[in-house]
Formats: C-alpha cells, sequence, structure tokens
C-alpha cells in the first residue's frame, strides 16, 4: 500500500510540473490500439496522461522511452485516485489497457485451472510424451545418443492435435453459449482487450506445458541420473520453435472458438486445421515445383524443422508470428461484428 | 438536451435479419428517476437495453447515456452503467469473491475503494454466506444477486437491469425494491420486468412497449387512466341456501344481466364465474362516471339481495394488457405495415405477409 501512495504522490508531482509544460508527443496514442477508442479516451480523462516533465529533459531518449511506456499504464489509475472519490461521483476513468489485459489474462489463466481439463490434459501430455520417448520403436535406447531429438518430432503434432485445441475450444464458445460474454462486453473493456486477454490467457497454460518438457533433460542428464553430456543447444531452439508454433496455433484455435458457441465443433475445428497445416509438410516429397514451393510455406511442419536441429529461422518466426497477428486481428473484427448482426 | 437527462434514446431501431426488434422507440429518462420498462416477451425490451449498454449497435436512431453516444464512446458509456444481463450470465467457476474483484478491476477501482464497496454491496445482497462460493453452485437467486452485486459495484451512475427480480422470491423482491427506491434519489435506473405489481412499487413511471414500439410512455396514474374505462363488479345472491332476506322473486341470470345492460352508461357487462349462491357480473362505464349509486337503486327496486359491489380503475394489469395484446399479432417484418391501427384489422393478412416474408428470406 505505501508503495502506491508513494507512487501516487509521485504522479502528483508529475502532473503538475507537466501542466506547466505542452504535451507535445507521442502520448497517449501507445496504449490504444484501435482508433475508435480515442476520442473516448480524450472525452471521458478529466486528466489525458501528460508527460513526466522531469523525463522530457534531454537524456537517453530510447530509456526515457521504455519508462515512459511502463508509467503509462498506471497514470490513469493513479488519475483516478487523484481527485477524492466522492461517494455518488465515481471518478470516470477507465483502467488502462494493460491493467485491463492483465485482469482478463489472470482470470482466463485461472479458469483453465479451475477446470480438470487444464491438469488433465498437461498430466496425460507428459506421460504419453514420456512413454513414447522411451519407449516408441525401440526409444531413446536405440539411438544410443544424449539427444531429446526424437521428442521434437513427436511433440508438435501432439500439441496441434490435441493440446491446442482443447485449450482454445472453450475461449470464446463457453462465454457465447453461456452468454457471459455479455457482461464481460458491456463492462468498460476494449474488445481488443477481451481477445488479446484470451489469447494469451490460453497462450499460458500452453507456456506451462512447455516449459514442463524441461524436466524431461534435468531428470536424464542432470539429476537423479547423468546419461551423458547433453547438448542444450537443440533442446532450447525446440522449445522456441514449439512456444512460436503453439502461439499461432492458439490464434487460430481462438477464431474457431468465436465462429461458434459449440465447443465441440471448436475443437475439432482447430485440430482438423491445425493437423492439415502440419502434416501437409510431408507432401513435400511428392509434389514437385510451386506447389510443393507453396505447401511447404505454409506447413507448420517444414516451418518448425529448423528448430528442432537447433536452427533459429527468422522466416518461420516471422511466419508464425504473421499467423498469429492475422488470426488475432479476425477475431477481433469478429467480436466487434456481433453488434452488426 | 438538459443536463438531467440520463437515458436518451431518439428513433432507436434494430432489425435482425428481416426482423425488426426494435422499431422507432424514442424515451427519455431523467436524474433521480426509476422507470418500469414492460412489455411482453419478445417485444424488445432486453433488445432496446443491449443497445443502451452497447452490447449491439442501433440499426438506426441514436441512443445517449449521460451525454456519451452509444455508438462514438461506447467504453464512456459502458464506465457510467452498471449493467445486469437477463438470467445474470456470470462465470460459474469463479467464486462470488473472486467475481466482484474481477468486475471491480475491469471498472477501474482501486484496492481500497473496491474493499469498501465489496462490503455495502455484500450487504445489500445478501452475499455475505456465500462469499467464497463457486458461483456455479448457487441457486438462480443467489446468483441474480451476485448480478446485481457486480452492477452496482462502482456505484454507478445509472443502473440498466433486465428482469432483475425474476428469479427472487418474495422478500427478496420486496427488500431489493426498497433498496432501489432508496438508491434512486441521485441516480437513474431503467428496471426490465414482467411483473406489474413491482413496477407499482418501485417506480413512479412506466415505458411499456408492444411489438418494438412504445405504446405508452408516462407516470403510471396517467397509463392507468390510458384505456380511459372504470369497472364495476356486481353479486346478487341467487338461491335460499343462507336466509333469503329479500323480497321480490329470487333473480334468473338473464334478468340480472337485462337490468344492469339497462344502467345508463354501462358499456360492458360480462358475467363473471361463480358458484350457484350468486350471480356475479362485471361493468365498465366511462372514466369519469360513478354507477353505483344507479346499480343499487335498481336492484333494491327489484327487490334482489346485493351481496357486493365495489368500482376500481383499472389496473396497470389491465392496461397492459389492453395495449398489448391487441398488437401481438401485427406484422414486423421491415418495410412491413407501419401503422398498428391499420394492422389491427387485417390480421390474417398479416399472417400471410408473415409466412410469405419467411419464404423469401
Amino acid at each position: 500500500m505505501s508503495d502506491k501512495k508513494k507512487e501516487e504522490e509521485e504522479k502528483k508531482k508529475k502532473l503538475a510540473a507537466a501542466a506547466e509544460e505542452d504535451d507535445d508527443d507521442e502520448d497517449d496514442t501507445s496504449d490504444d490500439d484501435d482508433s475508435s477508442d480515442d476520442d473516448e479516451e480524450a472525452a471521458s480523462d478529466p486528466k489525458p496522461p501528460v508527460k513526466a516533465a522531469s523525463k522530457a529533459s534531454k537524456k537517453d531518449e530510447e530509456e526515457d522511452d521504455e519508462e515512459e511506456e511502463e508509467e503509462e499504464d498506471e497514470k490513469p489509475a493513479a488519475a483516478a485516485k487523484a481527485p477524492a472519490p466522492s461517494r455518488g461521483a465515481p471518478p470516470q476513468v477507465r483502467a488502462s489497457f494493460a491493467k485491463n489485459l492483465w485482469t482478463i489474462t489472470k482470470r482466463e489463466f485461472a479458469g483453465y485451472f479451475n477446470s480438470a481439463l487444464a491438469y488433465i490434459v498437461i498430466s496425460a501430455s507428459m506421460v504419453l510424451f514420456g512413454l513414447y520417448f522411451f519407449f516408441y520403436q525401440g526409444g531413446i535406447w536405440q539411438i544410443d545418443r544424449a539427444s531429446l531429438g526424437r521428442m521434437f518430432d513427436f511433440v508438435p503434432a501432439w500439441i496441434c492435435f490435441l493440446t491446442i485445441p482443447l485449450f482454445t475450444m472453450r475461449a470464446m464458445s463457453e462465454e457465447k453459449r453461456m452468454g457471459t460474454i455479455e457482461l464481460l462486453i458491456t463492462l468498460p473493456v476494449r474488445d481488443s482487450e477481451v481477445i488479446l486477454g484470451k489469447y494469451l490467457g490460453a497462450l499460458g497454460v500452453l507456456v506451462v506445458q512447455i516449459a514442463l518438457l524441461t524436466f524431461y533433460p534435468l531428470v536424464m542428464f542432470k539429476f537423479p541420473w547423468t546419461m551423458g553430456a547433453f547438448d542444450w543447444g537443440p533442446f532450447w531452439s525446440s522449445i522456441f520453435g514449439l512456444f512460436l508454433m503453439g502461439s499461432a496455433g492458439i490464434a487460430i484455435g481462438m477464431l474457431f472458438s468465436g465462429m461458434t458457441d459449440s465447443q465441440i465443433v471448436s475443437y475439432f475445428a482447430t485440430a482438423a486445421t491445425l493437423l492439415i497445416l502440419f502434416f501437409v509438410g510431408s507432401l513435400v516429397q511428392f509434389v514437385k515445383g510451386w506447389p510443393g514451393e507453396v505447401i511447404s510455406f505454409f506447413s507448420f511442419q517444414t516451418r518448425y524443422e529448423p528448430f528442432a536441429r537447433g536452427l533459429i529461422d527468422s522466416r518461420a518466426v516471422v511466419y508464425f508470428l504473421s499467423v498469429t497477428v492475422l488470426c488475432l486481428l479476425e477475431s477481433f473484427r469478429q467480436l466487434e461484428g456481433r453488434r452488426w448482426r | 438536451m438538459s443536463t438531467d437527462v440520463m437515458i436518451y434514446a431518439s428513433d432507436l431501431s434494430k432489425n435482425f435479419g428481416s426482423f425488426r426488434a426494435v422499431d422507432k422507440i424514442n424515451f427519455e429518462v431523467n436524474r433521480g428517476e426509476i422507470v418500469g420498462f414492460l412489455g411482453p416477451n419478445g417485444a424488445g425490451k432486453s433488445t432496446t437495453m443491449r443497445i443502451l449498454t452497447c452490447f449491439i449497435a442501433p440499426s438506426s436512431g441514436t441512443a445517449r447515456i449521460n451525454g456519451h453516444d452509444v455508438f462514438e464512446h461506447p467504453l464512456a458509456v459502458r464506465e457510467n452503467l452498471g449493467y445486469l444481463p437477463q438470467r445474470a450470465p456470470l462465470y460459474l467457476e469463479m467464486s462470488v469473491y473472486e467475481y466482484l474483484k474481477f468486475a471491480a478491476d475491469l471498472r477501474n477501482l482501486d484496492e481500497s475503494t473496491f474493499k469498501k464497496r465489496a462490503k455495502a454491496v455484500v450487504e445489500v445482497a445478501g452475499l455475505a454466506q456465500v462469499l467464497g462460493k463457486e458461483i456455479r453452485q448457487l441457486s438462480h437467486g443467489y446468483r441474480q444477486r451476485v448480478g446485481l452485486a457486480q452492477a452496482l459495484i462502482k456505484d454507478p451512475r445509472i443502473l440498466i437491469l433486465d428482469e432483475p427480480t425474476s428469479d427472487l422470491d418474495p422478500n427478496e423482491k420486496a427488500e431489493f425494491l426498497d433498496y432501489l427506491k432508496q438508491l434512486a434519489k441521485d441516480r437513474t435506473v431503467l428496471l426490465s420486468t414482467h411483473n406489474l405489481k413491482e413496477v407499482e412499487t418501485a417506480c413512479a413511471r412506466a415505458i411499456i412497449v408492444s411489438r418494438g414500439r412504445v405504446v405508452a410512455d408516462g407516470s403510471l396514474d396517467e397509463i392507468r387512466g390510458k384505456s380511459g374505462r372504470v369497472r364495476y363488479v356486481v353479486s346478487v345472491q341467487e338461491s335460499t341456501d343462507s336466509p333469503y332476506r329479500g323480497t321480490g322473486a329470487l333473480p334468473r341470470e338473464p334478468e340480472v344481466a337485462d337490468l344492469l345492460r339497462s344502467i345508463k352508461g354501462a358499456t360492458r357487462v360480462n358475467e363473471l364465474p361463480t358458484d350457484d349462491r350468486a350471480h356475479a357480473f362485471e361493468l365498465t362505464s366511462e372514466r369519469d362516471s360513478d354507477l353505483r349509486a344507479d346499480i343499487f337503486r335498481a336492484i333494491a327496486d327489484k327487490g334482489w339481495v346485493l351481496l357486493e359491489l365495489h368500482r376500481d380503475t383499472q389496473t396497470l394489469e389491465d392496461v397492459f394488457r389492453h395495449l398489448t395484446i391487441g398488437e401481438e399479432r401485427r406484422n414486423r417484418q421491415v418495410g412491413g405495415k407501419a401503422e398498428p391501427a391499420a394492422v389491427a384489422q387485417d390480421d390474417e393478412d398479416d399472417e400471410d405477409d408473415d409466412d410469405d416474408d419467411e419464404d423469401e428470406g
């Protein structure tokens, strides 16, 4: 609490100082991503976020920008406190983008662990990965190398087929079916906050799943067993690749989840799409010429391969990120579209 | 527009495909008013409320909440509102406290204000016992209370409540309405309900919508007076089971009916169902008249025994039915006939129209 008070006082000072100066540059656009919201911000904010005067002086510019962004997130909150909130006339200041995002993300993430689903999926996956790794076709014993390479043949497909669709199927569908979306959206939140929050919540669960994979090498090559000198490079790149592929997959899942109010439909649509996107890569060897190139361009598998070999392919990074952004934008558009139907 | 107009709707329409759910609704609600928003199922109440809360956009027309346009400044509008959707859709896997905290966070309440408000709201909604429970374990009545609590958490100036009392028991309803009355002194409440009793207890004003249109808007007295009729109930003793004190012969039903019809000013005479000890009739007459003396005189002259005679102005319920029932079958297709009066006469045609349009769609 005392921290908050200090913060508040600091902010007041800054605001006072800033009032003398004119606030000029890129102020409150940074936390607003859809343009329609900009005017509202101006209309409802009694004190538009102003630049910290002390900071505005000629210091290291880059550093300055970073700090500012952080502050902007908190500023509306502070401004809300500044005019003593009298009963009956609550201060009409909206929470910042980041704060709302965090609130929604937190709720989504907790939501997964409030139901048994996340536990079951994660633990079952872990057991299955283990079985596959150690026993399928002779398992690791057959290759006789201190590598988890085999593991990463299997894990991405499994994640596409089961983990991602299961995590995303409820994201929007459940809200639609239960009608909770109405209450959520009539709170003062932006549509983009809802979409992004839900996305990050689901991504968070996937990160937990992926992060748990590090247990395998830790247990096998560090403690309690030391089965050889483990090459961590390819492992980390594989994990990173999985994360990228997963973020694209979750964005796709969100999109399908928003299209239907049935979780089952959402699951199968997502699983089918992701599996096709993944395994279409196996066709590359049979298809020559430009169709083959197109397929390998879109295939998650071909995109993922370099990561499994320890190579971080910037084209793949761009590809996965583009898919993510595109799907999220579409989800956003979809949610906004509800108003016109 | 005066600053006291908190909710303002002008020519608000909403089409769902070819179905016109809301058809040029106009109304204003001022600060400090509790307005009952009435209408049969499917009249467009919830749709109107959803437009006002920015959940959906109107097809045409404008609406303003506290001066903010719902179309241009949806976030500003929602900040000013507390909204409880129909049947209180809540996240079932959250606990009551978590839910309130979630709603408060998104409404940007800081920690200390939240604690203060939560205390007040929990008391009002009677949630102290269930604060730690998951919402899925709660009965519908309690869920509705949680929904109310989240709408009230920021102490909003404007409350829009869509059937807030539908799942409450009679005691809870009474308590809730009392609370609303207290609350509304400096706030504005738009309250939709089927229950006309509630409107009579809590609201000074009502807006009645039917088939997407406002059919009545005014103080309850004005609305009651709308149909311009008063009603009499008359019963006359029919049998000699109990000691008969009449001087004339026992009346037969048609005789009584004829007599009552002959009274000047009586417009409609209907027999009411009774047992075989009495004939009971219902009469209506113009609003300004009082026929009680005439009725008594006529019956006494016949030497019959008058068991009961009372006069009442029409209840809200009668008016409600009067205003909405006739309209039930009005054509609501977009571009269909708009004049309710004209439509009332050719109901049959309308039904045909409906079918045609559906085929086309």
